[in-house]
């Protein structure tokens, strides 16, 4: 069977920023959506009620932005897809 | 933290060597036919002139303290003469290469810089300039004063002026230059640079470096000078402020073009002692003075040793030091080698040299030597010094004689007016703010994290009652950041620094985003120098500038005890009212970190005179009082609780305005109203204090709640007030119940509401040990069930509630113990 073509997509995820932290605020998207960007890449700026840090994309891709800027989002919810 | 400079390993650990500039050592060298062309002989001749009458004064000083006589006028004078005789040459030839509009700052051993630097003003400011000055001084008094009882006019007016006004001052008349409210240790006249003496040891340096920050960030074209003595080489705050005026910051982010560090001189009048202490053999490492400049800065403070008996030689080297300054070089140090010639004090008996080194140094005395050096070079001519000591004596005789008439100048009238001293604490006065923009300020809406809070609900709670969590509505620091913001985009004299202030927003976060819109010079990060952090607010608001400054925990106010006591607390008072200090220190008080990281300081605070002192509980009060503060001309401590920078406002259904407001300094404000008993709360205790209160309703007791929101000023009456409805007073703080403001408000209430008491006031506290870990700390602040109790077996002890606190100990027994 050939390998897939498009294979899926990988999430960018709210992560655990400690045990006091259950939500973050996505603060600013610093790349637009359907960019394609390099591992390594800070895409985008989340802040708790204890701290402002940016994310580094997990993989190289297009950037698929899920939760707009303004919005507040769990720990373990989907910000983004990169594939 | 800046991102702008990189640290890079192959940079970093590449082998080197560290290379330090060399630095002179008493290289002065011109010829006395070149400084006679360079500044004429009636330059130097006044430089003599002015040696002597230092010399004199300081004589009449000391004959006071000795004898109690001077030339036949007896007075007793009772305050300090911390004398400089033998150092003139290092006074005079300072000023020399000084303008008038340099300032300098003070020791207490600056008698002759103050004399010199005020006759280096008489002699240069333009006539009409002097005029001025003297008809602005308390509307023209002194000035008329000294002109009906020494019958001069012009420059030797202003001359009698500057004598009259700082020996009154000395001798602390009500018409000395500071009101007779500093003396000796802290005199100062502005106008003619004459910032003030500093009785504490290397206090100046601190507070010079901050009066540079101003003056390079108001680009006036003119430098400041920090006075120390060689013994001050030896205090942590004089290191921590020659490292703030030379921080690497200036040169490589500062973009405001004032180079690469602060206009201040720090000029150590090097005269081997520290009062009974060998500084170069005995107390110090440095063996030369100069040598520290090379533990400061690439540059080695442009760092030079040079001869203070000479003034030519100390005025060259002003002169080229003050040069590199104007042209952003700075910071820069002299060592100025000269000696006392006279004890530290009039106790002095010289227990720690020999009277061969006296000898030998009265060899070297600089009046002898530079009246020798101009008789030669004949300048002078033969009789013309015996002259001018005799003229000058004249004159000190003539200045002291008026000086000690009470009728010219009389002593401060406390007996007339108890309470004029207390006047002299606060102006209560408050700065309004330019309605546009300053400029250099970048758009809020630049910033993500400012158009974080811009998009969150202004009320706490949401339309289903539920309190709305920290990240959906504005919470207390982010009402604190609304009303600093307002500040620092409306008003371009404030400037703002701490600890990880810029890039991190502060430890806590209120400035977070700040950094996005404020350039390096309105918002920096400020080394780990609490002391030299308040220190240059002090002296940069001393200039004209406003200061915000933040000790990243309340813990550290330790590390900047002399100068938030004695200098950002007193200095109001001590110049009577002719400083005024728009200062305000942030202080957040920590949780969950122990014993150093957790302690509530407001007692500490409160009990030192000249503080005002806030400490908010809900975002409401945050934003509004911390308006007022940044707002006020009086110095501010502003209490931030760690545990409360998450809340959301839950008292008032409308919310934190979005508009800028200030709410009124010392007025408490009630939270819950009940005919019960009072609860008055300190910060945070407020919310424990509520929740007791909505526990004590079950049982039928209503708690009126009154949060203090300010300690100082404190305005009684809504407490007596509420005390004269429920009889019954308890004060909850998180201080340690010793020496609390808790204490000082259930005392005033038990003594001018004692009509209306059913029972003795209490205060619950904080134990009187220490903060322990973040899983005991439910034992030591209070919490509501020890309110609950307190209130229980207080005021209703018939009732025979359960006790659930731990409380239940015999407070005497541990008075005794020491608890």
């Amino acid at each position: 069977m050939p390998p897939d073509p498009t294979p899926d997509p990988t999430p960018v995820l709210v992560p655990q920023l400690g045990t006091e932290i259950a939500e973050a605020e996505v603060t600013e998207w610093l790349r637009a959506d359907g960019d394609t960007v390099a591992a390594g890449d800070p895409i985008v700026s989340i802040t708790t009620t204890k701290m402002a840090l940016e994310l580094e994309a997990p993989v190289s891709g297009r950037l698929r932005i899920r939760t707009p800027e303004g919005e507040i989002a769990a720990v373990g919810a989907i910000l983004a897809e990169i594939g | 933290m800046p991102k702008e400079i990189l640290v890079d390993p192959s940079q970093v650990l590449r082998p080197g060597r560290v290379e330090t500039p060399a630095l002179p050592v008493h290289a002065y060298a011109r010829t006395m036919a070149a400084e006679v062309a360079a500044r004429g002989a009636p330059a130097l001749i006044e430089a003599l002139r002015h040696m002597l009458v230092i010399r004199e004064f300081e004589g009449m000083l000391a004959a006071f303290k000795a004898q109690g006589a001077y030339r036949g006028i007896a007075y007793a004078y009772r305050g300090p003469a911390h004398l400089s005789i033998g150092q003139e040459g290092a006074a005079v030839g300072s000023a020399l290469a000084l303008d008038p509009a340099d300032h300098i700052y003070g020791s207490h051993r600056s008698h002759g810089e103050f004399l010199a630097k005020g006759l280096g003003a008489v002699a240069r400011l333009p006539e009409a300039r002097l005029d001025a000055i003297l008809a602005a001084h308390d509307g023209g008094r002194l000035r008329d004063r000294v002109a009906a009882a020494l019958g001069r006019a012009g420059r030797a007016l202003a001359e009698d002026f500057l004598l009259f006004g700082f020996l009154a001052e000395i001798f602390m008349k009500s018409n000395g230059f500071n009101g007779g409210m500093g003396g000796s240790m802290h005199a100062f006249f502005a106008p003619f640079g004459c910032y003030p003496n500093n009785a504490i040891v290397g206090a100046s340096a601190g507070i010079a470096a901050g009066a540079a920050l101003r003056r390079r960030l108001a680009k006036d074209g003119a430098i400041t000078v920090a006075h120390a003595g060689d013994g001050a080489t030896g205090c942590g705050p004089v290191w921590e402020a020659m490292n703030f005026a030379a921080m690497g910051q200036y040169g490589r982010l500062w973009q405001d073009g004032g180079g690469r560090g602060l206009p201040v001189l720090f000029f150590f009048t090097n005269n081997f002692y520290a009062m009974g202490g060998q500084t170069s053999g005995e107390t110090m490492g440095w063996e030369r003075l100069s040598r520290i400049g090379a533990g400061v800065s690439p540059t080695a403070l442009h760092a030079e040793t040079v001869d203070g008996t000479n003034p030519l030689a100390v005025a060259d080297a002003v002169a080229r030091k003050r040069a590199l300054l104007l042209a952003g070089e700075g910071p820069v140090l002299l060592d100025v080698e000269c000696y006392r010639l006279c004890g530290h004090s009039t106790t002095d008996a010289n227990a720690y040299r020999t009277r061969d080194e006296i000898r030998l140094w009265e060899e070297a005395d600089p009046i002898r030597r530079f009246a020798a050096t101009l008789e030669s070079a004949g300048v002078l001519g033969a009789g013309a010094l015996d002259d001018m000591q005799q003229e000058v004596a004249l004159r000190i005789e003539a200045v002291t004689r008026a000086a000690v008439d009470p009728a010219l100048a009389p002593p401060v009238d406390l007996a007339g007016d108890p309470t004029r001293i207390g006047r002299l604490m606060f102006s209560h006065r408050e700065t309004t703010l330019p309605p546009a923009p300053a400029p250099g300020v970048a758009d809020p809406a630049a910033s993500a994290a400012l158009r974080a809070i811009a998009r969150k609900a202004r009320a706490g709670r949401g339309a289903d009652g539920a309190e709305l969590p920290a990240l959906r509505a504005i919470t207390l620091r982010d009402a604190l950041a609304e009303s600093i913001l307002h500040h620092m985009i409306h008003d371009d004299r404030l400037v703002a620094w701490g600890e990880e202030c810029r890039e991190w927003g502060g430890a806590f976060g209120v400035y977070r985003g700040f950094s996005d819109i404020l350039p390096h010079h309105r918002l920096f990060n400020a080394p780990i120098s609490e002391a030299a952090i308040v220190a240059a607010a002090v002296g940069h608001a001393m200039e004209g500038g406003r200061s915000l400054v933040e000790l990243m925990y309340a813990d550290f106010i330790g590390r900047a005890g002399d100068e938030i006591f004695n200098q950002m607390a007193k200095w109001q008072a001590m110049s009577a009212g002719a400083l005024s200090l728009p200062v305000v220190l942030r202080a957040s008080v920590g949780s969950k970190y122990g014993a150093q990281h957790s302690q509530d300081w407001t007692g500490l605070i409160t009990h030192i005179p000249g503080l005002k002192v806030i400490y908010p509980a809900t975002p409401y009060d945050a934003k509004g009082l911390m308006a007022a503060a940044l707002a006020s001309e009086d110095p501010v401590v502003v209490f931030e609780s760690q545990r409360l920078y998450d809340k959301v406002e839950t008292h008032r259904p409308e919310g934190v305005p979005a508009d800028y407001y200030r709410l009124p300094f010392g007025v408490p404000d009630v939270k819950r109203a009940g005919g019960d008993l009072t609860i008055l709360t300190i910060g945070p205790s407020l919310y424990p204090a509520l929740a007791a209160a909505a526990e004590l309703a079950v049982a039928g007791i209503e708690a009126e709640v009154i949060d203090a929101r300010t300690l100082v000023p404190f305005d009684y009456r809504p407490v007596l007030e509420s005390v004269a409805k429920t009889g019954r007073f308890l004060a909850v703080t998180e201080a340690s119940e010793r020496g609390s403001f808790a204490q000082t408000a259930a005392a005033t209430v038990a003594r001018h509401g004692f009509a209306h008491l059913r029972a003795a006031p209490r205060v619950i506290g904080a134990q009187n040990w220490i903060v322990p870990g973040a899983d005991m700390e439910a034992t030591y602040f209070p919490q509501a069930h020890d309110i609950a109790d307190a209130v229980m077996a207080d005021f209703f002890p018939e009732r025979r509630a359960n006790r659930r606190g731990l409380r239940d100990w015999d407070d005497l027994a541990l008075a005794r113990a020491g608890l």
